[in-house]
C-alpha cells in the first residue's frame, strides 16, 4: 500500500467489507437471538433460556440423526482429501491439465438437487443391473451394493467435497517447493517417503484445513443426502423435514443455532490459530525471502 | 516392485476414475434416462420426447425461465457487491492477513445455507427483523409485505447465500493481476473506472467468469430457495427436478437435469473459449 | 584413470524442444567437471539426466560403468546440490543433513557422528540446531553440501549452486568448494553460466549450448585456445570477426572481413571460399602504428573498468573491435581519428563451423 493512498479510502472500504460480513450473518445472529428465548420467536417478551438445547439433546431421533451425520461425515472425510491430495499431484504432472480440473472441479457447478436426482436414477439402475448380472452368475452378493443407504449418501457426499478439498489442497501445494522432493530423492528416499517425510508436513496445514472444511460441508449437506440416504435420517434432514412440515419451532432455532455455533467455532478458531502462528511465519517467511550474504 | 510401482502410479488415477464413474456417468446418462418412458414406479427404455413436451409446453416452462432471470439480476448484484471487496482485499491488505480476511467470508458459508435461507423467514416475514426495525425507526407504519414470498425474497435469498462466492473467486480471480499494474495505472493517471475496465476485468474475467457460472447455475437449482422464500408456483429447475422425483416422473426429473447439464456446460465451454479457465488455478506470479 | 560418468548419444525431447541432442560426454572419476553454458542451452538438463530426475528419450547414462538410465534418483550414486530453497525447512540442520543416513537406517549415534564431523568439514561447527531459514544463503548452501556428502556417494552434482549469492560470496565459495573437491576427492560435476566460476573451480570445462556439447577442455584450453566458434564467443572477452576464406597456403589463411582482410594460422579443416570466422582476445589487441597494423579503423571511446581500460575502434563495415589494456598504459585517441590495430601473429584463431 502506497504512502500517499488516502486512509479514508482505506477505511471506508475496510468498514464496507465488515459490513458484508455482518450482513451476510445477521440472519443466522437473529436465529440464535431467538434460539435463547423461552417464549420463541415473536413473542412480546425475551427470557433468556437454555431450555431449547435441552430439548434437542434428549431427543432421540436427534441425536440418532446427529450420529448419522457424525460417521458420514468422518468416513468421507477420510475417502475426500486423501483423494484431493492424489488428484493435486496429478495435476502438478498432467499434461492436460483443464481435462483434470473439468473432472475435479465441475461438481461445483452442478447444482444440488439436479445432481442428487442423477445420481438417485443412476444407483436404482445400477442396483437393477447387478441384481441381473448376479442372477445371471446365479450370486446374491451384490444386491445390495448400491441400494440407497449410507454407501450411496458417501458417495454423493465425496463427489460434493472433492472439489472443495482439491482447491484448498492445490493452493496449499501451490507454496511448496517442489526442489524439496527432488532434494530428498537424492538423499535416497522413494517417491512415498520423500512425501511423507518431507512434502507432507509442509502440507500439513492445508491438509488439515481440508479436513476440516470437508467435515463442516458434510454436516451441512441437505440435499444431496436427503436424496441419497434412504432410510436414515442426519442432522439436517430431520432440521429440514421439521422445519418444511411443523414451520420454524423453538427446537428448530435451537438446532439452527446449535450448528451454526459449531461451524463458526470450527473457523474461528483457525482464523485466530493462524493469527497466532502469523508472526512466526511472518519472520520465517522475511528471512527465506531473501537469502542474503553473509 | 514393478508390481507395486504400477499400482502407485495407479492410485494417483483412483480419484479421477471414481469422478467419471459417479459423476461423469451418471451426468451423461441423464440424456438417455430422459427419453425414457414413464412407468408407475419406475420406467422403462425406449425413445419418446414425452418428458420433454411435457415441460417446455407446461407453465413450469415460463417459471423456469423467469427464475433464469432472476438468478442472472443475482449474479449482477453480487458482482456489484462483492467483487469490489475482492478488489480491496488483493490490492489493500497485506498479505499475511489475506487469507485471513477471505476466511471471514467462508463464515456464512459455513453455515449451512439451508439454515441460511429458513433464517431469512423470521427476518423479512410482516413481522420479522426487517420491517419491526424499519418501523420501530418510524422509516415505515406498514409492515412490507413484498419482500417474502415473492421473487424479490428469493433473489434477496441468492445474493446472501452465493455472496461469499463471488468474494473468493474473485479473490482467485485477482490473484492473476500483479500488484505493480495498480502503481502503474495510478502513475500514468487513470482513473479507478478505467483500471477496472483496462486491467482487472480482462485479467480476472477467468475467475469472475466461473463465479458468475457458479451462482447462477446454483441459483435455478437449489429447490430450496423457491420453495421457502418464493412465491405461489414459485419454482427453479432444482424444485422441478425434486417435486418430480417424489411424483415418481423420473423421466422429467431426468429431462430437466439433463436441460440443465447442457446449459451449464454450454457456458462452461463459452467461458473456457472466452477466457481460458485452467488460469484460475495457476494466478500469473 | 577410470570413467565416473559417461553419457552415450543422449537425448532428451519435450515435445517439438530438443533439449538434450545426441551428447556424448565422459567424466573421469575425481575431477572437477564443470557444465558451462548459456541459459536454457541443456546444461541443467543435462546434469539432471544424470541424476535421475529426466528421463532420456534416448541415449545412455553410464555410472561407474552401469547403465543407470532407467534408475530414479534415489537408486543412483549420485548426490545433488541445488540452487535454493532445497533444504526441508521443518528440520534442523543436523537433522537436514543426517536425512539421508536416516533413510539408510544408520543407528542414531552413528548418524550423530557423521553429522558433525561433516559439519566441521565444511564449516558449519556447532550450528546443528539452527532451522535453515536462520542461516544466511552462503552457509544454507553449505548445509547442502554436508548434506550430500556424509552420504559417501562417489558423484556429486551440483546445479547452479552459487547462483543465489552475491557476487563476493561467490568468489569465495567458489575457491571453497574447489579445496572440498580437492579434500574429499570424489567427482563433481558443476553447472553454471558464469565463465569466472567456471575457470576458478574447473579441472574441465565442456560447454554446452542448444543441446549439444559444443567444446570441451581444460580452462587454460578452452580461454586461450577455443576451436568452435561458439566457444570463443561465449569464453573470454573475444573480438570475433566473420568473413570468407580468400587463400590458404603454407599454414597461413587468408579471411576478408569486413574490417580488412586478416592472415592467420590455418587450420586442418580451412579450403579457400569457405565461410569462416576469426577470434582474437581483446587483451591481446594493442594500437599501434601503421607499419605493424593488421586492420584499421576510427577510434570510437575507451570505458574504463578500473583494472582494464577498453578502447573500441570501428571498422570499415561498422562492426566493433575492443582492445584491453592495463589501465593507465599507452595514450587515448581522440574519438574520430584513425587507428591501427595489431596482435602476435599466433594470436588470432580461425573457426570454422
Amino acid at each position: 500500500m502506497n504512502d500517499y493512498a488516502n486512509p479514508w479510502g482505506y477505511r471506508l472500504q475496510w468498514m464496507y467489507l465488515l459490513l458484508v460480513v455482518t450482513t451476510l450473518m445477521s440472519p443466522v445472529f437473529y436465529v440464535m437471538y431467538v434460539s435463547f428465548n423461552e417464549n420463541g420467536f415473536g413473542a412480546a417478551e425475551y427470557v433468556f433460556t437454555l431450555e431449547w438445547y435441552g430439548v434437542i439433546f434428549t431427543d432421540k431421533l436427534m441425536m440418532n440423526a446427529l450420529g448419522w451425520t457424525l460417521s458420514l461425515a468422518v468416513v468421507t472425510t477420510v475417502v475426500t482429501v486423501p483423494f484431493a491430495v492424489l488428484a493435486a499431484k496429478f495435476y502438478k504432472t498432467a499434461r492436460s491439465k483443464v481435462w483434470v480440473v473439468f473432472l475435479l472441479l465441475s461438481p461445483l457447478f452442478v447444482a444440488a438437487d439436479i445432481f442428487g436426482a442423477a445420481l438417485l436414477v443412476y444407483f436404482k439402475n445400477l442396483n437393477h443391473t447387478l441384481v441381473w448380472v448376479g442372477d445371471w452368475m446365479d450370486t446374491g452378493v451384490m444386491d445390495g451394493w448400491f441400494k440407497l443407504g449410507f454407501t450411496t449418501a458417501w458417495i454423493g457426499l465425496i463427489i460434493y467435497t472433492i472439489p472443495y478439498a482439491f482447491i484448498v489442497v492445490l493452493i496449499t501445494m501451490g507454496r511448496y517447493k517442489v526442489q524439496q522432493t527432488e532434494a530428498a530423492r537424492a538423499c535416497g528416499a522413494t517417491a512415498w517417503r520423500a512425501f511423507w517425510d518431507i512434502e507432507f508436513p509442509q502440507i500439513r496445514p492445508g491438509v488439515m484445513s481440508a479436513c476440516a472444511f470437508t467435515v463442516i460441508l458434510c454436516f451441512n449437506e441437505y440435499t444431496r443426502t436427503s436424496l441419497l440416504k434412504g432410510g436414515f435420517d442426519t442432522f439436517t434432514t430431520v432440521l429440514v423435514s421439521q422445519m418444511l412440515n411443523e414451520g420454524m419451532s423453538e427446537q428448530s432455532y435451537a438446532m439452527s443455532s446449535f450448528v451454526s455455533f459449531l461451524a463458526i467455532a470450527a473457523i474461528g478458531s483457525i482464523i485466530l490459530w493462524t493469527l497466532v502462528r502469523s508472526e512466526k511465519l511472518g519472520a520465517e517467511a522475511r528471512a527465506k525471502a531473501a537469502p542474503v550474504a553473509s | 516392485m514393478i508390481l507395486i510401482d504400477r499400482l502407485a502410479r495407479g492410485a494417483f488415477l483412483l480419484p479421477l476414475v471414481f469422478m467419471l464413474v459417479f459423476f461423469a456417468l451418471p451426468i451423461a446418462l441423464t440424456a438417455v434416462w430422459s427419453v425414457f418412458e414413464r412407468t408407475m414406479f419406475w420406467m422403462e427404455p425406449g425413445f419418446t420426447l414425452f418428458a420433454y413436451e411435457n415441460f417446455f409446453t407446461s407453465a413450469r416452462l415460463w417459471n423456469f425461465l423467469a427464475s433464469m432471470y432472476h438468478s442472472l439480476i443475482a449474479v449482477v448484484i453480487c458482482l456489484v457487491l462483492g467483487f469490489p471487496i475482492a478488489v480491496f482485499v488483493h490490492r489493500r491488505v497485506p498479505q499475511v492477513a489475506q487469507h485471513r480476511v477471505v476466511l471471514l467470508f467462508i463464515l456464512p458459508f459455513m453455515v449451512s445455507e439451508i439454515i441460511r435461507i429458513f433464517a431469512l423467514r423470521p427476518v423479512l416475514q410482516r413481522n420479522g427483523l426487517v420491517n419491526e426495525t424499519l418501523q420501530y425507526l418510524g422509516i415505515t407504519s406498514e409492515p412490507i409485505t413484498s419482500i417474502l414470498f415473492t421473487p424479490t425474497g428469493v433473489i434477496i435469498g441468492e445474493v446472501l447465500s452465493f455472496l461469499p462466492f463471488i468474494v473468493f473467486s474473485g479473490f482467485l480471480a485477482m490473484e492473476a493481476v500483479p500488484k505493480y499494474i495498480f502503481e502503474v495505472c495510478e502513475d500514468l493517471g487513470a482513473s479507478t473506472f478505467r483500471i477496472y475496465k483496462d486491467v482487472i476485468l480482462p485479467l480476472a474475467a477467468p475467475g469472475i467468469f466461473a463465479g458468475s457460472v457458479f451462482i447462477f447455475v446454483n441459483g435455478i437449482g437449489v429447490a430450496l430457495l423457491p420453495n421457502i422464500l418464493g412465491g405461489p408456483g414459485a419454482v427453479n429447475a432444482g424444485l422441478i427436478a425434486t417435486q418430480a422425483i417424489v411424483a415418481l416422473d423420473f423421466p422429467l426429473a431426468m429431462a430437466v437435469s439433463a436441460i440443465m447439464m447442457v446449459t451449464l456446460f454450454g457456458l462452461l465451454y463459452l467461458g473456457h473459449r472466452l477466457f481460458d479457465l485452467t488460469t484460475i488455478l495457476e494466478p500469473a506470479r | 584413470m577410470s570413467i565416473a560418468v559417461e553419457t552415450r548419444a543422449l537425448t532428451k525431447h519435450y515435445g517439438s524442444v530438443r533439449a538434450l541432442d545426441g551428447v556424448d560426454v565422459t567424466i573421469r572419476a575425481g575431477e572437477y567437471f564443470v557444465l558451462l553454458g548459456p541459459s536454457g542451452g541443456g546444461k541443467t538438463t543435462l546434469l539432471r539426466t544424470i541424476g535421475g530426475f529426466h528421463r532420456p528419450t534416448s541415449g545412455q547414462v553410464l555410472l561407474h560403468g552401469t547403465d543407470v538410465s532407467d534408475q530414479p534418483p534415489d537408486k543412483r550414486p549420485t548426490g545433488m546440490v541445488f540452487q535454493a530453497y532445497a533444504l526441508f525447512p521443518h528440520m534442523t540442520v543436523a537433522q537436514n543433513v543426517g536425512y539421508g543416513l536416516r533413510l539408510a537406517k544408520l543407528p542414531s549415534d552413528q548418524i550423530a557422528d557423521k553429522v558433525a564431523t561433516m559439519l566441521e568439514t565444511v564449516g558449519l561447527d556447532g550450528l546443528g540446531n539452527r532451522k535453515p531459514h536462520e542461516l544466511s544463503g552462503g552457509q544454507q548452501q553449505r548445509v547442502q553440501l554436508a548434506r550430500a556428502l556424509v552420504l559417501d556417494r562417489d558423484i556429486l552434482l551440483l546445479d547452479e549452486p552459487l547462483a543465489a549469492l552475491d557476487a563476493q560470496l561467490r568468489k569465495d565459495m567458489c575457491l571453497e568448494l574447489k579445496h572440498l573437491q580437492e579434500k574429499v576427492g570424489i567427482t563433481f560435476i558443476h553447472v553454471t553460466h558464469n565463465q569466472e566460476e567456471a575457470m576458478t573451480v574447473a579441472d574441465r570445462i565442456a560447454l554446452i549450448a542448444d543441446g549439444k556439447l559444443v567444446e570441451q577442455g581444460s580452462a587454460r584450453e578452452v580461454y586461450e585456445a577455443p576451436n568452435r566458434r561458439f566457444t570463443a564467443s561465449f569464453v573470454g572477452e573475444n573480438n570475433l570477426l566473420d568473413g570468407r576464406i580468400t587463400s590458404v597456403s603454407g599454414g597461413i589463411a587468408t579471411v576478408e572481413t569486413g574490417g580488412g582482410a586478416i592472415s592467420l594460422p590455418s587450420i586442418d579443416t580451412a579450403s579457400q571460399g569457405a565461410k569462416a570466422a576469426v577470434s582474437i582476445r581483446s587483451e591481446l589487441v594493442a594500437l599501434s602504428t601503421a607499419e605493424d597494423a593488421q586492420i584499421s579503423g576510427t577510434y570510437v571511446e575507451s570505458v574504463y573498468l578500473g583494472l582494464t581500460t577498453s578502447h573500441r575502434v570501428a571498422l570499415a563495415d561498422g562492426s566493433q573491435i575492443t582492445a584491453r589494456v592495463v589501465s593507465g598504459t599507452g595514450a587515448t585517441p581522440e574519438p574520430g581519428a584513425p587507428v591501427h590495430l595489431s596482435w602476435p601473429a599466433d594470436a588470432a584463431r580461425l573457426h570454422i563451423d
